[in-house]
């Protein structure tokens, strides 16, 4: 039973901490480092709920190996807020927006539409829909989430400008 | 100044109290807890359907390093070991028999999951297989195993007039519901009967955050931690099962990820409860997503109707017949076909109705609420039937029901309250909006339309709220009602603000916690708004009339003088800051003010179902769809909801509910399906074998329409909104393939395969293939 050294950057914080080679990124993110803000719902890297941002790409935190994430810089939710208390353009248009219900899937969502306006920053509807459609809501109906996507973009696009 | 000049939130854009929380992940939910010395429990389920079990040896797993204990039926000596809601079937550990695969033989208390599994491989038990019933038909079959030789514990709800509750009526049916009134002659009049028989299948709630709960058995006090939508009942039956003072048990609940039904009774609370008390120590015990799909679905159901009508369209009697399959425990079965049976008729006016719903016991995962409550099941086959009567009479589906409606004011059925919606509106709204009559039937592309309603706001359901006004002026809402995702404390607070005529930010929604608040049936049947929401206006006005009747007494005027707003109590054009005012009578230290609500329907036996109904809940959905013939593939071009919210709280909560209930529907219609291999285990068991609907299922268009028909009994004419967008899809989208191709689908889901089949029956064809699925 080796524990591996797990060097990790997360929400731009570095962290060193020991690792059972077994334990997936989310156990850590939650367990060592009390980041509850990434939820854990199916744990097979279906529904999304654990959504993180590795490297700024979009990963199931349920289904990967702890290990793996060393000298890499992680995203949770836990970092979007900036420092003055302020939401991202995300968190606010999601709040605006309503899009979200028992907010169990929010955090993960908020992250996948986060690395997809990194990716696209004006995305048309189909590919709001392509891109979230790993993501599980079973509360919304999607419809305020697409527009919730399509506010932050447009209030992006804003500061942008400016 | 009018009320509605006043009105400083409602009807308006107003974020959810509980928005930062979510978005910012500081959110808390049952799954996060962690309590010193905790320990986590997992537990041995059944490989098989149907067994006796004739050995149990946990040695073994006993004396695994970090095991705790291991608990099994000999543990369950002393208390009631059974539990449910009528029928007190369903052992907390198997005691001599399993009935499904899935069924729970055994638990470990370890010190993590790892070590809790690792103990459960080292549990030996030994089984005598028995014969299984994994369908309706099965269980149903002459000599069919039987579930229960014995009957259970249980009783039967207090019925009013026509309506019947029978336990045990039939082998492997636990409970049947039947209502009838009027005539049964009349059918002798009509100039045509039709029977029609429609099968529905079950689908899986799938919330996102598991089924998980916490209890700490310390001394006498027992404190369970848990996920949810119903504490006060689950507290009464933990008490009952462990043999336990009620008032040593208190169950917390914070935000709940997602219930639709499912977390409405005891789930994991009496293994967590069982383990603490043996070890001595907090106990968590949470589920996988695997195991929900073991612990809890909705009803597949068969439904016979057999309707009487006129040549002209005119709907005279009808004859229903529902089995709902129940799974291998009773659970809510007897409510749900309850609903299911009493809302077959459908909102039509009848000369005789005669339904009946019976519980059919199978070895599966026991069924329960699930969003809609047997409405689902009644409306699918209900609405089907209506468009295939209009269609065989040569009629316009949507003139026939307009034809046959309830009206606005009308009972439901003798002795039942009033309708408090003109459905014609509705379905003038949806008719128009979809261009129903500009349709080209049978071109490949259709328009279905449905009209689902049910009673709604619970049955003999009371509700309490206390409202606390603090020296500060800040305030805190206590009621038992469960923020599920719903918006219930942001609606909640909204009601109250408005009452006590405050900013809704000076309002904080309490966490429930049953020692804290007054005690609530449960988070359910569309019930917030309406009845708790009515508790909580009244207890708004009684503290307001409290502060107002304080301020009048030391300022020596008539309470009539008082102003108050914002806290600041105006006399005679005079400002009276409300804090100053109380500490300069009660002291620094201050007071705080206590009001209290209450609320609850009359008990009437002239009512079918205890109490007349609170309100009605209605949706009305049309579907435009294209079918490819040469593939039965069909695509859902827009899905219409409309639906009467009386007058809205907050409009973003209105969408978001019905369109949430709507998209929930077309994984229903469309593709979810829990099927099991012929040895009762699960084929669709979790979330890689079980898809759900995501943004992909998005129809190309999909819209909503709110009606506000001021008619509500909630306050400022509100109503309960969410569940009729769950009811119309389905039969709305067979509807309209059939005006699209001419083919009638049956059973759900509706798949291409089916609609291929039933074209190619339609053509004739000598080639086909395509298995009757």
């Amino acid at each position: 039973m080796t524990t591996e050294s797990l060097d990790v950057t997360v929400d731009g914080t570095d962290h060193q901490t020991p690792v059972e080679p077994w334990r997936t990124l989310a156990d850590v993110l939650r367990d060592d480092l009390g980041l509850l803000g990434v939820r854990v719902s199916c744990d097979q890297g279906v529904c999304g709920s654990c959504t993180v941002l590795v490297d700024g790409d979009m990963m199931a935190s349920c289904s990967m190996l702890a290990y793996r994430a060393s000298g890499r810089s992680i995203e949770t939710v836990h970092g979007l807020v900036t420092r003055e208390g302020e939401l991202s353009a995300v968190q606010a248009a999601f709040v605006e927006r309503f899009g979200f219900q028992c907010g169990f899937c929010t955090s993960g969502m908020i992250m996948a539409t986060t690395a997809l306006l990194n990716e696209h920053p004006d995305p048309d509807r189909a590919t709001i829909k392509r891109w979230l459609s790993g993501n599980i809501c079973r509360c919304t109906g999607y419809e305020v989430i697409v527009e919730a996507v399509e506010a932050a973009a447009a209030k992006l696009a804003g500061q942008n400008e400016r | 100044m009018s009320v509605a000049d006043r009105l400083r939130t409602l009807g308006q854009h107003q974020p959810r109290v509980d928005a930062l929380q979510k978005v910012t992940g500081a959110a808390r939910y049952t799954q996060d807890l962690v309590l010193p010395g905790m320990l986590h429990a997992k537990v041995l389920r059944s490989p098989h359907a149907h067994a006796l079990i004739t050995g149990i040896d946990t040695s073994r797993a006993a004396s695994l390093a970090g095991v705790h204990a291991v608990a099994t039926r000999d543990d369950l000596v002393g208390m009631e070991p059974t539990y449910g809601w009528f029928i007190k079937d369903q052992p907390v550990l198997a005691i001599d028999r399993v009935r499904y695969v899935g069924d729970v033989v055994a638990a470990v208390a370890a010190e993590d999951e790892a070590t809790a599994l690792r103990a459960l491989e080292l549990i030996d038990v030994s089984y005598e297989l028995l014969g299984s019933v994994t369908s309706i038909d099965a269980s149903l079959a002459e000599g069919a195993p039987r579930l229960f030789p014995d009957a259970e514990p249980g009783e039967v709800p207090k019925y009013g007039a026509g309506a019947l509750g029978e336990k045990d009526p039939e082998p492997n049916i636990c409970y049947r519901f039947s209502y009838a009134t009027g005539d049964p002659a009349v059918f002798d009049a009509c100039d045509h009967v039709f029977e029609d028989t429609f099968t529905f299948s079950r689908c899986q709630h799938f919330h996102l955050e598991p089924f998980v709960s916490v209890a700490r058995w310390d001394g006498d006090m027992v404190d369970i931690w848990s996920s949810t939508q119903n504490p006060f009942p689950v507290r009464k039956e933990l008490a009952r099962v462990f043999r336990h003072p009620e008032h040593q048990i208190r169950v917390h609940t914070g935000f709940v990820g997602g219930g639709f039904g499912a977390k409405h009774m005891c789930r994991t609370e009496p293994i967590a409860m069982l383990l603490s008390r043996k070890v001595g120590r907090p106990v968590r015990f949470c589920l996988t997503t695997a195991e929900g799909f073991l612990t809890q679905c909705q009803h597949a159901a068969r439904i016979v109707l057999r309707t009487g009508v006129m040549a002209d369209g005119t709907l005279i009697a009808r004859h229903c017949r529902v089995w709902l399959e129940s799974g291998a425990y009773s659970d809510a079965s007897p409510l749900v076909s309850e609903k299911a049976g009493y809302r077959s008729p459908g909102p039509y006016r009848w000369q005789h109705i005669d339904t009946a719903a019976s519980c059919v016991m199978t070895n599966a995962t026991p069924a329960g609420p699930y969003r809609g409550f047997g409405a689902p099941q009644a409306t699918w086959a209900s609405e089907s039937q209506i468009d295939m009567i209009a269609r065989r009479l040569g009629l316009d589906p949507l003139e026939m029901r307009a034809h046959n409606l309830i009206e606005l004011g009308q009972p439901y059925v003798p002795g039942e309250s009033e309708i408090d919606t003109d459905m014609h509106l509705g379905l003038d709204l949806v008719a128009k909006d979809i261009g129903f009559a500009q349709r080209a039937s049978g071109s490949g592309r259709g328009i279905g339309l449905s009209v689902g309603f049910k009673d709604a706001g619970g049955v003999n359901k009371p509700a309490q709220a206390r409202i606390k006004v603090m020296t500060s002026g800040r305030v805190l809402l206590q009621c038992g009602t469960i923020e599920l995702g719903q918006g219930i404390r942001t609606a909640l607070t909204q009601v109250a603000a408005e009452v006590l005529e405050i900013p809704a930010e000076w309002i904080r929604y309490a966490d429930v916690d049953t020692d804290a608040v007054p005690f609530d049936q449960g988070t359910n049947a569309s019930s917030g708004v309406t009845v708790m929401g009515k508790a909580v206006e009244r207890a708004a006005q009684d503290v307001r009339r409290q502060v107002i009747g304080f301020v009048a007494e030391e300022l020596g005027v008539e309470p009539s003088r008082v102003e108050l707003s914002d806290w600041v109590a105006r006399v005679d054009g005079v400002e009276h800051p409300l804090p100053p005012l109380i500490t300069s009578i009660y002291g620094g230290t201050g007071f705080e003010f206590v009001g209290t609500g209450y609320t609850k329907a009359v008990n009437d036996d002239r009512a079918p179902l205890e109490t007349p109904c609170v309100f009605w809940e209605v949706g009305i959905g049309a579907a435009d769809v294209e079918v490819d013939r040469q593939t039965g593939k069909f695509t859902l071009h827009r899905l219409l909801i409309c639906g009467d919210a009386g007058r809205m709280i907050n409009p973003d909560l209105c969408r978001g509910a019905d369109e949430g209930a709507a998209m929930m529907a077309i994984g229903q219609t469309l593709f979810e399906q829990m099927v099991a291999a012929s040895d009762g285990s699960l084929i669709t068991s979790d979330a890689l074998t079980y898809p759900v609907p995501s943004t992909a299922h998005l129809p190309e268009a999909f819209d909503l329409i709110i009606q506000e028909q001021g008619h509500g009994p909630g306050p400022f004419g509100s109503k309960g909104f969410g569940e009729g967008g769950m009811l119309v899809v389905a039969s709305a989208v067979a509807n309209a393939i059939e005006d699209a191709v001419g083919v009638r689908i049956t059973s759900l889901p509706i798949t291409p395969e089916k609609v291929l089949a039933a074209l190619d029956e339609q053509s004739g064809s000598a080639l086909s293939t395509h298995p009757e699925a």
